[in-house]
């Protein structure tokens, strides 16, 4: 009996394995994957790339698709968790046999992802903003590099004559990286040492490690603000803020409690867009700043009709569990815009869905006018882009202080300062 | 055990042993797609699965056994996985980006040397030696300093958790040289052979069906010593154990540690497979996750949580892509019906029904 | 002579005319000019700061944070442009006279928001701050004399001598004699510089420090190290550094304090479920989340009711605190008859059970309010702080505090003086006698579980004060909350509150030292070394029965 029973279930199991490695492949379609956490703590961010990907996918598909064909989009669910990255990377590459993939937010992400796409010769479109110090011949990074985020930051809060700056960000790679960079900057623009707050780390003589980190999910920032008061307290201080997610409510709601105004140390923050403002508490953040390559306060033609598009689409023809209610545009939506009809030009312009024909093809350099303006490939797999300074207002928006143009994307920084 | 059940238990281990290296000879000489065919990619996809059973199958040694539930299973394993990541990393050699003999993730930290405790992760012997002693460590001092106070039950169940917790946080910190949350990935080469090619992906698992039934096999024999007898003792009433003469605490120490040793495996064939590794394992809730596949399969069973692994795995892999937005609540439903309704798990099922409909009688309490 | 005298009336009083119907225009007042500012554009706007700057008046300060804040709204006639205000109860003032304007709905939606543009600001920085010296309120004239001191501009010594003489609060006394001697280490002579340095040294002030090293930096570097400044200024950076340690000393005990209060309020709850029932409640965490939606959802009735800025708005926590404990109480009881009641007395059954509950309660909350957070404001009755001395304790903070006390006294009333916790205690100690004794014990059981729940929930509802509201905000504190019952002794409510505490100040204490997250990990090694030493908790139950 006990055999049996074993039997039966070991058959089960084994159709089911077979199960998933059915499927019929269509002529007149071309598959395409969205790789992105839909459940788990990255799901807040994630979901809107998701969505913005099938509006995009819907609105090429209207126009007559790639090459002729109409695009498939394969959705697979990271649920959070780094190695179904791979585990689904690998889904989508051998199985579904997906001609580009768009996904990834976190960096941890992308690294289990990467090894994935270089075996299988895959391509994946990257848009979020992250540390740089990578260049994988698979990947695509319509994303910020600290070069078209950070440093112009810093760049807009020199010149506006503030000379002290505190770091703090989330303990992992991308501030960490990104506090690096910025230190060595701040020294060759000939800011002291003693103004840059956050502590430093050395090892020997050469700085590892600058700033103040939390670990993800901190809720205590009694000590830091604390810290950051007496910091500011001689003026002309500012805060370069990389943390990420929602540890950002409780750092704005002490700063508040404490009296220290945007006038006295403005923030600048690297990771709040206006996807993140609808969760937080916006009173607390006014007047403070944000740097992207998009805004969805921009002005232009470009941008009014994607914003007009997004919210027909959202109200007409999206599936039912896309939520429709209060949804706002933000850079890494609008990156991962850019990436579909950057891999659509190049697909058009090598004539071809063959990915080395289509990496060759961006890498010679293509261009897309998108919301936040001409997006330009590069042979770094990085994109020229426009970078936006902005100021938050009451109600989640930026209103636009500076904009820098052409900014190239250059991910390897470190000591070059 | 009477012939019988010798003849049961032999049948079913064949029937297993045979699905399961039916796999690779199916990857290698079968058809390439259709109902019998198996891809590297789902060759692999069994492999990480097959490390999962043997995970459950070392937290069966503690809590099926032993009566000890340890909600730090996956730290034991992740520390295997490391080791393992630490010996893949420096076999990535100067192919890494930053075409530097150290990891890239330390020259992009400005380290100048290798951290004296890595050098020795050249070896493979070395590797795979601290693969079973890390672990085991850990539980000895652990298990030592929480068996010897006579913390039992809850509270230790607690503790393993605040233990999990911590070394999680430990390792997030990027300056503990171990990748912080990033952690390790990229690896090229095991033992000179690409980790990228089919055969280095059926050798690994073969290897991890290897292990499976070493494990099985551990456990069966240790249930028929004396030694086994002692531990379902202490599972069924530790006091009286203790006044029979016999020093639980020892008994207790020492199966913590091989079960310990037995995951810290689990990780390290886990790691090649899986491709990286990454301080999120530590979680207490993967820890959480490893007790229920062996709920749901049958605790106290030499198959069963095997068998959990992989159905709750299988599972997981289906309805994340099928449901993406409702599989927590069905994964959060099964818990709680196996909890409630199966606590002998899907082994036991079949026990269950042929008592319901023989209506045995029961007492009632309040 | 007639027509002489006529033709002289005639221009006399055309002359007074315009005299009076065009005189006003040289009596500009600060709201013509805001007005101006308002309509110009770039070029125009430092001159007419310039302008502002001559007048000293108070209600600068007023109608410059309404602009801020966003109360300023513009309306395009065909004449002109109107400039509007609108207060809190939507009523439309004229900015420029003051006076009451209807408008029709139709009409108000084509309003513009005025907001002030960022270099703008930064022009009113110093006007604003002189002006705040003159405020009705101490608060602000201590805030700005601060501000002006610490820009070190000499500009400022004057207004701020002006207003000490006339200054009669004391604390703003001190705060313009701490500003001016600050002020004076960078302006003054070398006199005012070396009896600024002392001054601030008997005035212990935090602030100067910073500029005391600066100044001794430099004396240094110049080879004066032992001249009479030099020595000052290190003197003086020593007595304010051991007053520094003394805050520091008094901040860690607040954080702590408060710390812990939260940790208090979030697993008493536990504490009664695990240590009343034996239940292992891993869904603990969500019932907190149920607290901190229920807070959102009864802030967002208010705001659709009142409106965000209306003062009934801060009654909103008044009346969520109640309803979150009642409504996660209900559910409470839900739970328990639907799964718990199967599990009592099979903690480890429970745990598992509940953390497949938490799990599918988790992805509910995901699919009803969204995966994000969602937005809870704090009302304005919490916002800021109680400055004591020179270190702040923040409002929501110390409320946090008083939740604390008041949980703790609420429940050792319910506990020691009702019936039901008669009942309760009684149950816990002995379930079968109990029982025989006519205590109907399955619904003890449900009122005690609904009760830890309730309690939770009151834990969220204050978490929703000072950090985020979400789908997982219970998973930050799952693991601590255990370990707060486990050190205080299950069963023990005195212990489990002690515990909190204890952990909340160690935790406070040694980040200052090691950082956040080392902090938090020692925090864990000295708890499982402290279970070492004392395995059964702070206080142990002593009793002969064995627990097999």
């Amino acid at each position: 009996m006990k055999n049996l029973k074993k039997l039966t279930i070991s058959c089960i199991a084994g159709l089911f394995l077979s199960f998933s490695s059915l499927f019929a492949g269509d002529e007149d379609s071309v598959k395409v994957g969205i790789l992105h956490s839909l459940s788990g703590t990255m799901a807040i961010s994630e979901t809107s790339l998701r969505d913005v990907l099938l509006f995009t996918i819907d609105e090429i598909n209207k126009s007559g698709g790639v090459l002729g064909k109409q695009i498939e989009a394969v959705q697979a669910d990271g649920a959070s968790d780094w190695p179904m990255f791979a585990e689904k990377s690998e889904q989508l590459l051998a199985q579904d046999e997906c001609a580009a993939v768009f996904g990834c937010w976190t960096s941890v992400s992308r690294k289990y992802a990467l090894p994935v796409f270089e075996k299988y010769n895959g391509l994946l479109f990257y848009p979020v903003q992250y540390e740089g110090e990578e260049e994988s011949p698979n990947i695509f990074y319509t994303a910020e590099a600290v070069g078209q985020q950070a440093i112009p930051a810093v760049d807009y809060l020199l010149n506006e004559g503030y000379t002290k700056f505190y770091l703090i960000g989330t303990d992992y790679v991308y501030p960490q990286t990104t506090n690096i960079v910025l230190f060595e900057y701040l020294l060759s623009k000939g800011i002291p040492v003693e103004n840059i707050g956050g502590g430093i780390r050395y090892e020997g003589d050469v700085a590892v490690s600058a700033g103040n980190y939390t670990p993800f999910g901190h809720t205590d920032f009694q000590q830091i603000v604390a810290e950051i008061t007496d910091f500011a307290a001689s003026g002309d201080a500012c805060v370069i803020n990389t943390i990420n997610g929602d540890a950002n409510v409780p750092f704005f709601k002490e700063i508040a409690a404490s009296g220290l105004t945007s006038d006295d140390c403005p923030i600048v923050s690297f990771s709040l867009s206006e996807d993140e403002f609808r969760s937080l508490p916006t009173k607390d953040l006014v007047g403070h700043l944000g740097c992207w390559t998009y805004f969805m306060s921009i002005d232009s033609k470009a941008n009014k009709k994607f914003i007009k598009s997004f919210n027909k689409w959202l109200k007409k023809s999206a599936p039912d569990y896309v939520q429709k209610e209060g949804r706002v545009t933000c850079s890494p939506m609008v990156l991962s815009y850019n990436g579909v009809y950057l891999w659509k030009a190049a697909v058009e312009a090598a004539g071809t869905f063959e990915v080395d024909a289509v990496i060759a093809a961006l890498e010679s350099g293509i261009s897309f006018d998108g919301p936040g303006g001409t997006v330009t490939t590069q042979a770094n797999h990085h994109v020229t882009k426009n970078v936006f300074i902005g100021e938050t207002l009451e109600d989640g928006q930026f209103e636009i202080l500076e904009v820098m143009e052409n900014v190239y994307g250059e991910p390897w920084l470190k000591g070059t300062f | 055990m009477t012939n019988k059940n010798i003849f049961k238990e032999l049948g079913a281990s064949g029937v297993i042993l045979a699905f399961l290296m039916l796999l690779p000879i199916l990857n290698m000489v079968g058809p390439d797609s259709g109902l019998f065919s198996v891809s590297a990619f789902q060759l692999s996809l069994w492999g990480k699965y097959l490390t999962f059973a043997v995970l459950a199958m070392s937290l069966n040694l503690l809590w099926g056994y032993t009566g000890l539930l340890c909600l730090c299973q996956s730290l034991f394993f992740a520390l295997g996985g490391y080791m393992m990541g630490m010996y893949l990393m420096l076999m990535i050699g100067e192919r890494g980006a930053y075409k530097s003999v150290l990891p890239d993730f330390m020259v992009f930290l400005g380290y100048q040397d290798l951290p004296i405790h890595w050098a020795p992760f050249y070896n493979f012997w070395f590797t795979s030696a601290a693969i079973l002693w890390v672990p085991g460590v850990v539980a000895l001092i652990f298990g030592y300093l929480a068996f010897r106070s006579r913390i039992r039950g809850v509270y230790f169940s607690i503790l393993t958790q605040a233990l999990t917790y911590a070394s999680c946080l430990l390792f997030y910190r990027n300056d503990f040289t171990f990748g912080g949350n990033n952690g390790f990935t990229d690896f090229k080469d095991i033992l000179g052979m690409d980790l990228n090619s089919i055969e280095t992906v059926r050798i690994l698992f073969i290897s991890s069906v290897v292990l499976l039934f070493l494990t099985y096999f551990i456990t069966s024999f240790l249930l028929k010593t004396k030694l086994g007898k002692i531990q379902q003792a202490i599972r069924d009433s530790e006091n009286r154990v203790l006044f029979s003469g016999y020093s639980t605490a020892n008994f207790k120490l020492g199966i913590f540690v091989l079960s310990a040793m037995i995951a810290g495996a689990a990780g390290a064939l886990y790691v090649p497979q899986v491709g990286g590794i990454n301080p999120s394992l530590m979680e207490a809730a993967k820890s959480l996750e490893v007790v229920v596949w062996v709920a749901v399969g049958g605790r106290g069973t030499k198959w069963g949580p095997a068998i959990g692994a992989i159905f709750v795995n299988l599972l997981k892999s289906y309805t994340t892509q099928a449901f993406p937005d409702y599989w927590l609540i069905f994964m959060g439903g099964l818990f709680v019906f196996v909890v409630l309704f199966m606590p002998q798990g899907l082994i036991g099922v079949y026990n269950q029904l042929k008592e319901k409909f023989l209506k045995k009688e029961g007492t009632v309490s309040v | 002579m007639y027509r002489n005298g006529f033709s002289l009336l005639f221009f006399g009083l055309t002359f007074l005319a315009t005299i009076v119907l065009y005189g006003n225009s040289d009596e500009r007042g600060p709201r013509d000019v805001f007005v101006d500012l308002i309509l110009a554009d770039k070029s125009e706007q430092s001159a007419l700061i310039e302008e502002m700057n001559e007048f000293g008046d108070p209600i600068i300060a007023k109608i410059y944070e309404d602009w801020r804040r966003g109360k300023i709204f513009s309306l395009e006639t065909e004449a002109s442009k109107e400039i509007i205000y609108i207060d809190e109860r939507n009523n439309c003032y004229s900015l420029l006279t003051g006076e009451v304007l209807e408008y029709s709905e139709e009409t108000r939606e084509n309003f513009n928001k005025e907001r002030i543009a960022r270099a703008l600001r930064k022009q009113f920085k110093g006007l604003i701050d002189t002006l705040g010296l003159k405020s009705i309120n101490a608060k602000t004239r201590i805030k700005s004399a601060i501000k002006l001191g610490r820009s070190q501009k000499a500009e400022y010594i004057e207004p701020l001598e002006k207003r000490l003489a006339i200054e009669e609060n004391a604390k703003v006394k001190a705060a313009i004699d701490e500003a001016l001697a600050i002020n004076l280490l960078k302006n003054g002579n070398e006199t005012q510089r070396l009896e600024s340095v002392n001054r601030l040294a008997e005035l212990k002030s935090i602030a100067a420090k910073d500029f005391i090293e600066k100044i001794l930096a430099r004396e240094i570097d110049a080879g004066k190290s032992n001249e009479p400044l030099a020595l000052a200024c290190s003197a003086s950076i020593l007595t304010i550094e051991s007053h520094i340690r003394v805050i520091e000393f008094f901040g860690s005990f607040f954080r702590g304090l408060s710390t812990g209060s939260v940790l208090l309020i979030v697993s008493f709850g536990l504490a009664i479920t695990f240590g009343l029932m034996g239940v292992i409640n891993m869904a603990h965490g969500e019932f907190v989340a149920i607290g901190g939606y229920t807070t959102f959802l009864v802030q967002n009735v208010f705001i659709s009711i009142w409106g965000i800025d209306h003062p009934m708005f801060g009654w909103y926590f008044l009346v969520a605190f109640p309803v979150s404990f009642i409504v996660a109480a209900l559910i409470g009881i839900v739970v328990e008859k639907g799964v718990i009641r199967f599990l009592y007395r099979r903690p480890l059954e429970s745990l598992l059970c509940t953390w497949g509950l938490s799990m599918m309660m988790q992805q509910g909350f995901r699919l009803i309010f969204g995966a994000a957070n969602v937005q809870v404001n704090n009302p304005s009755w919490l916002m800021g702080s109680l400055n004591f001395g020179g270190f702040s304790m923040s409002f929501t903070r110390l409320l946090i505090v008083a939740l604390a006390i008041l949980v703790v006294f609420l429940t050792w009333a319910l506990l020691q003086k009702t019936n039901l916790g008669l009942h309760i205690r009684a149950v816990m100690q002995n379930r079968n006698m109990a029982s025989s004794l006519g205590i109907p014990v399955s619904k003890v059981n449900s009122m005690t579980f609904s009760l830890g729940c309730g309690l939770a929930a009151l834990g969220g509802a204050a978490l929703s004060q000072i950090g985020n509201v979400g789908p997982s905000m219970g998973q930050a504190y799952i693991v601590d909350s255990f370990m707060v019952v486990v050190i205080g002794s299950v069963g023990n409510l005195i212990g489990a509150g002690l515990s909190a505490m204890g952990i909340g100040m160690v935790d406070q204490l040694l980040q200052p030292y090691l950082g956040p997250v080392m902090g938090k990990i020692t925090v864990f090694f000295i708890i499982i070394l402290f279970l070492q030493w004392k395995p059964g908790g702070i206080f142990p139950t002593k009793s002969r029965s064995l627990d097999d």
